[in-house]
């Protein structure tokens, strides 16, 4: 609940807005929740709300011969914190689907480019727009990629040894090509790959490093 | 590194010792050093990239052959870290523009100045960027709200320029060293700051590096020519 | 050291242009913290006084707004504005006898940044002042001790800290576990941490 909040009126104006932007981060840091499409569309609702009073208010005052830029009445702020609550509503939606696209184009670094590279938790979390971005966004990258011709979402840590030693935590099988050998990689299997060979791996989880 | 091989050319590794020789992996780890450091894009530094790519091809040949005239490994790898630093400096480079134009796509599609530092394949990107992002909030977002209020760019049609685009905080503060012995910075404050930075300034400045404005660094680079940090 | 929010002049220009900040969440967060205000102008079709019986506010009425709404109106001389709670004389008293010890995190958990944001607008010039040297103070006591003292007794008085003050000693443990690990070394891949710890598989 949000701290010094005393209403409990949820449909003062952006509050609805503001529990969906407090729940962007409500879990476990740096992770994503589930797509709150439910939430969403209550706050895109309020939005068209406030947008029927707005235009209700404006065209009153039009019948009433008024005019809405200099006649300072009860209408006109009335109207104005209509118009002032959608653009703060607009802003709680448009950050809520930002941040999580931000996290999304995060994953296709540290993930994988590919949506079946991505495991099965994080997938569920996704909406369809979300996977579909999630999808264009990495072909954007893997078409600088091919550009400049060389892979950009590995190496991303300082090179020290060129082979480290790996132990593998989940089935892998025969799923995964390693530049110089051929091996079985079955769980608990331990390894010499070559780093930016394992790299993915790790940071899929699907592989740990073992040192000393 | 100078060892006797005994057999092996040592015309090919006279070669070698040339390549590392050269200054380009000091530039390629300023470049990425001040990338990383500077919150907005700085100008691509498109030689240097091309030369060092040149290069780590070249290293990477070379490391083949030494592998295959049987070179003692031990010394194959050194070369091989070599080269894999040197790889590592150039993908962090060309990375950490990728991020940074992932987060600021719109801004700075709008600023030519920042457009202009972009290579080719970066315009590209970015444009892809934006495309993305844009249809991606519209699908979710913009296309449920009223008549007026769709635009990516602006809150509201009434908006009188648009008032939707993140910057990066350009008074950021930023460690930098000064390459030469130049005339003192004064370093007024002449840009107001968030109240933050301010209080963490007393900090760093017990420390030798020197913590700036980044922006007041910007202008410094400008307006001293070879002196630049 | 000069603080230009003691002058009460214009603000940052955070006035109208959102630009720098506008998918930031938490500045939309700073901006939804409460305010109380006193209308000059009556307003039709708004549900902001839940004292009110039909969907208005009337001239005179007594309402706590978020920051978002109350600057706009006051910028536009609708209402009047006070400070808010949070930094009230109560909370002044507390600081000023054990700034350390108090909770800011229930008082408002963007104490600072909110603080900011409304000082120039009440045009109470002691504000400054007083963030100033609370955060002072409580950077002496807890921020700078928090890593070296045993966790037991610091996670007690991590509780009571604002998320400006969380962020900067995330940032100061997270360096300080960076540094230990360069030192000593050990395994450099790590899991994503987008994906979170590890589970135990399923067998």
């Amino acid at each position: 609940m949000g701290a010094g909040f005393c209403f409990s009126k949820e449909n003062m104006h952006g509050r609805l807005a503001c529990r969906l932007v407090k729940e962007f981060n409500s879990g476990e840091k740096g992770q994503l929740n589930h797509f709150n499409e439910e939430l969403l569309n209550e706050v895109a609702k309020e939005c068209s709300e406030n947008f029927l009073v707005l235009q209700s208010l404006i065209r009153k005052m039009q019948e009433e011969g008024l005019d809405f830029q200099t006649t300072r009445n009860a209408d006109h702020y009335g109207a104005l914190i209509n118009h002032l609550s959608l653009i703060r509503n607009k802003r709680c939606l448009l950050a809520y689907v930002y941040n999580r696209a931000e996290m999304i184009q995060n994953l296709a670094w540290t993930v994988g480019l590919r949506l079946f590279e991505l495991p099965e938790e994080i997938q569920e979390k996704l909406s369809h727009p979300e996977k579909e971005y999630f999808k264009k966004h990495s072909s954007a990258l893997e078409s600088y990629m091919s550009k400049v011709d060389l892979d950009l979402n590995v190496d991303m840590v300082p090179p020290k040894d060129p082979y480290i030693k790996v132990r593998v935590l989940d089935d892998v099988g025969e799923g995964i090509v390693v530049s110089d050998k051929a091996a079985n990689f079955a769980r608990h299997s331990m390894h010499f790959l070559k780093r930016t060979d394992a790299e993915l791996y790790i940071s899929r989880g699907l592989m740990e490093e073992l040192t000393g | 590194m100078a060892e006797d091989f005994g057999e092996g050319s040592t015309a090919g590794m006279d070669e070698y010792e040339t390549l590392m020789a050269t200054t380009d992996v000091e530039l390629l780890k300023t470049a990425l050093r001040n990338e990383k450091a500077a919150p907005e894009i700085l100008q691509i530094q498109t030689q240097l990239v091309k030369r060092a790519r040149e290069q780590i091809q070249l290293m990477e040949e070379t490391v083949e052959e030494f592998e295959q005239s049987g070179m003692d490994p031990l010394t194959v790898s050194l070369y091989q870290m070599d080269l894999d630093r040197a790889q590592f400096l150039l993908r962090s480079y060309l990375r950490i523009r990728l991020q940074k134009l992932e987060k600021y796509m719109f801004y700075i599609w709008k600023d030519d100045s920042l457009r202009n530092r972009l290579s080719e394949p970066e315009i590209f990107f970015v444009k892809r960027c934006i495309d993305d992002m844009e249809k991606h909030l519209e699908e979710t977002v913009l296309s449920k709200l009223p008549d007026n209020y769709q635009s990516a760019g602006r809150q509201s049609i009434i908006s009188e320029e648009d008032d939707m685009v993140p910057e990066p905080q350009l008074d950021t503060f930023v460690a930098c060293k000064s390459s030469n012995r130049f005339v003192s910075l004064r370093l007024v404050d002449r840009y107001k700051s968030s109240f933050f930075w301010h209080l963490l300034s007393l900090i760093f400045s017990f420390f030798q590096k020197q913590v700036c404005k980044f922006a007041f660094i910007n202008l410094q680079w400008e307006t001293f020519g070879d002196g630049a940090p | 050291m000069e603080n230009s929010r003691e002058t009460g002049s214009t603000n940052d220009g955070d006035a109208s242009p959102r630009n720098a900040n506008y998918y930031d969440i938490d500045d939309i967060l700073v901006e939804g913290e409460l305010v109380p205000v006193v209308f000059y102008k009556s307003a039709n079709g708004v549900k902001v006084d839940p004292s009110a019986e039909k969907d208005s506010v009337e001239e005179g009425a007594k309402v706590e707004l978020p920051f978002w709404l109350a600057q706009e109106l006051y910028l536009r001389q609708a209402v009047s504005l006070s400070i808010p709670t949070c930094f009230n004389q109560n909370t002044r008293r507390e600081i000023q006898a054990d700034a350390a010890c108090v909770d800011l995190k229930s008082r408002c958990p963007y104490f600072y940044e909110f603080g900011c944001k409304i000082a120039p607008l009440v045009g109470d010039r002691t504000i400054g002042k007083m963030l100033l040297s609370t955060f002072q103070m409580r950077y002496k006591e807890i921020l700078t001790k928090a890593h070296t003292t045993a966790y037991a007794p610091a996670s007690k008085s991590l509780a009571v800290l604002t998320k400006e003050e969380t962020s900067l000693h995330e940032a100061a443990r997270s360096s300080m576990a960076a540094f230990k690990k360069w030192r000593i070394g050990g395994p450099r891949f790590q899991r994503a941490s987008v994906l979170g710890r590890k589970r135990k598989s399923t067998e």
